[in-house]
């Protein structure tokens, strides 16, 4: 049992660092807790469901055209709405992603109604069986996505001039501004990113959990976790937190009563916000 | 109570207006039915539990988003001692009052040390902590059943005007000690401490000590509103007193008001129940979608509340326009809020 829970944690805390990776960038270079990206990650999950009931489109594939539309999205609220008020003070902004939230859960609840909606692959049940081990094809389809969509994106940060310009936005706004960075451009593509990010865990996350408009949040409260363990802004941190949250969740429903598991789970942030509150890695988001 | 006036007619206007008003609120369980009777009391409800967020996050600049974990033990407290213990609900209010003040100081000797966003995700982890504990503790609480206490006996427009004059009396208690905070030693200490905390310390200001008073006030407050509010509805669960979204509502109450002025979350409580309650009974199904849309637009439109364009005279349309002078700091460590 205890193997299955790992390689089971392994598999999907890479949705989680998908999920992790673009909250903690918003948070690194905006100081913004993005209450809403749970909310991008069910509009994802959403359109992944219509276009395979309209189409049949698979979910795998409907990624790319998923994560256009979420970062135009995106990009147009941060632009234009968000980027008034984003150095503005925690409680303001805070307070803004909450309202973003509940009105795009509404706008899913008006389009898709309460109905949770799931999708069923004609390829659901496949898998390989190794030893006792039961690896299915559809989570490995989606470890594997959810690893490449972290590498580009580390190459993105590193090796484009976008990718540059938002890490010196981050470091130095001032400093940004004077070498002629056009900041607030720079803080729509970074809400974009992040929210075609969300997009694509969306996707992923669509043949394997059932959708519905409030399911966002629970997935916030991870992405924050994996934020904090990893470190603002670090791809590296929070592939590594996304890893060690889906291990940890899956063994400690072997060891631990799932009524706890909240408990403690919250603790455990409380604790780390308390005690090391530059994550467990110790790394800043340039590095 | 009334706002500074200039000359003795003012001071006499202001005088006769109190009046009129705490007359018409003296009246109003007599002449409304039970339905507007009941609105009232949960307008007042919002205006006591915002003006208690408005002493930690308004006056001291800290945004304690998990306000709720102390009307959560509040209602809990009062529910428990009602039910089991069989004890009246002077006792249970003062239970409540207690536990609420205890778990401030703990929460706050932990939490206060925090800034910005660690300290606001800080206190949400820790209401949901307390919550789950809550659930979890079934055989004092009823665990996911909830609790149901003894209610008040007597012809339900009595129970109602009952409620409307024990939330009213709070609503008024707050006010003034919120009045008072706005011009004694504690509040000045409480505002240099939210304009710049380093440079309130270096002043001689024990920002430790005025932080945990700060929070306990605010506790108290909070956890005697769930007091009531148990012995008001006469049921409670987990997930309706411990519900985030109450202090996001109140948080978009403080800034339709105005954050750190006294009547801002009064203000701010009326025009958003009232807009709540039209939008709730006629769509249903838009309701919270409208709420989001109010929160964006306010944040935008009014940062510093509806009572900033009476004392400062500024138009809407320059306060949208309002950026934040430059200034930024390092990232990846917590970091204080500007003066908001």
């Amino acid at each position: 049992m205890l193997p299955q829970a790992i390689v089971n944690g392994l598999l999907f805390g890479s949705v989680y660092a998908t999920i992790g990776i673009g909250f903690s960038l918003v948070w690194g270079v905006m100081n913004i807790i993005n209450v809403a990206h749970g909310s991008f990650i069910m509009i994802g999950a959403y359109l992944s469901y219509t276009l395979f009931a309209l189409y049949g489109l698979d979910p795998f594939l409907s990624i790319p055209p998923v994560m256009a539309v979420l970062f135009l999205l995106a990009y147009a609220i941060q632009k234009y709405v968000l980027n008034r008020v984003v150095r503005g003070s925690v409680f303001i902004t805070l307070t803004f992603t909450f309202g973003l939230q509940i009105l795009i859960a509404n706008l899913c609840l008006l389009l898709w109604s309460a109905d949770s909606r799931s999708i069923k692959l004609p390829y659901s049940s496949a898998g390989w069986q190794i030893g006792g081990l039961v690896i299915p094809l559809v989570r490995l389809g989606i470890f594997g996505v959810a690893l490449l969509l972290t590498g580009l994106f580390y190459l993105f940060m590193r090796r484009t001039r976008t990718g540059v310009a938002i890490n010196a936005t981050a470091l130095n706004f001032e400093g940004a501004k004077t070498v002629g960075i056009d900041v607030y451009n720079i803080y729509a593509i970074t809400f974009g990113v992040s929210a075609a990010l969300a997009g694509a865990a969306g996707c992923l996350i669509s043949p394997i959990m059932s959708i519905n408009p409030f399911g966002g949040g629970p997935l916030v409260a991870k992405a924050f976790v994996i934020a904090i363990l990893g470190g603002l802004g670090s791809t590296v941190g929070a592939l590594v937190g996304g890893l060690a949250l889906g291990l940890v969740e899956t063994v400690g429903t072997v060891f631990i009563s799932s009524s706890f598991q909240e408990l403690l789970g919250f603790t455990v942030l409380v604790l780390v916000l308390v005690f090391r509150p530059q994550g467990l890695m110790g790394k800043r988001f340039y590095e | 109570m009334i706002p500074q006036a200039g000359g003795g007619r003012w001071k006499a206007a202001g005088a006769l207006l109190l009046a009129v008003l705490a007359l018409l609120l003296a009246a109003a369980p007599f002449l409304l039915t039970g339905f507007w009777v009941r609105l009232l009391t949960y307008i007042f409800m919002f205006s006591v539990l915002s003006s208690a967020l408005n002493i930690i996050a308004g006056f001291t600049g800290y945004a304690a988003f998990g306000n709720m974990v102390f009307f959560g033990l509040g209602a809990y407290t009062t529910a428990v001692l009602m039910s089991k213990a069989r004890l009246g609900f002077v006792p249970a209010f003062l239970g409540s009052a207690l536990v609420a003040g205890i778990t401030a100081v703990l929460l706050g000797l932990l939490l206060l040390r925090l800034k910005g966003h660690y300290f606001a995700l800080g206190t949400l982890g820790a209401a949901e902590a307390v919550k789950y504990l809550i659930e979890n503790l079934t055989g004092l609480t009823g665990g996911g059943q909830g609790l149901t206490v003894p209610p008040l006996r007597g012809r339900p427009a009595t129970v109602n005007t009952f409620f409307y004059f024990l939330m009213l009396l709070l609503l008024v208690v707050i006010l003034l000690v919120v009045w008072r905070l706005s011009r004694n030693r504690l509040g000045y200490a409480l505002k240099a401490i939210r304009a710049n905390e380093e440079a309130a310390g270096v002043m001689g200001i024990d920002t430790t000590r005025y932080k945990i008073t700060a929070w306990v006030l605010s506790a108290l407050f909070t956890g005697v509103t769930g007091s009531i509010y148990a012995y008001w509805f006469t049921y409670i669960d987990a997930p309706t007193v411990f519900d985030v979204m109450w202090v996001v509502k109140m948080f978009v109450i403080i800034l339709i008001g105005g954050a750190g002025t006294v009547f801002g979350p009064v203000i701010g409580a009326f025009i958003l129940e009232t807009i709540s309650e039209l939008v709730w009974s006629r769509f249903l199904n838009l309701h919270l979608g409208i709420l989001g849309l109010i929160i964006i637009l306010v944040v935008l439109f009014m940062p510093r509340g509806i009572i900033s364009l009476v004392t400062q005279g500024k138009s809407l349309l320059s306060l949208a326009h309002r950026r934040r002078p430059p200034g930024r700091q390092p990232q990846g460590r917590p970091r204080g809020e500007d003066g908001q």
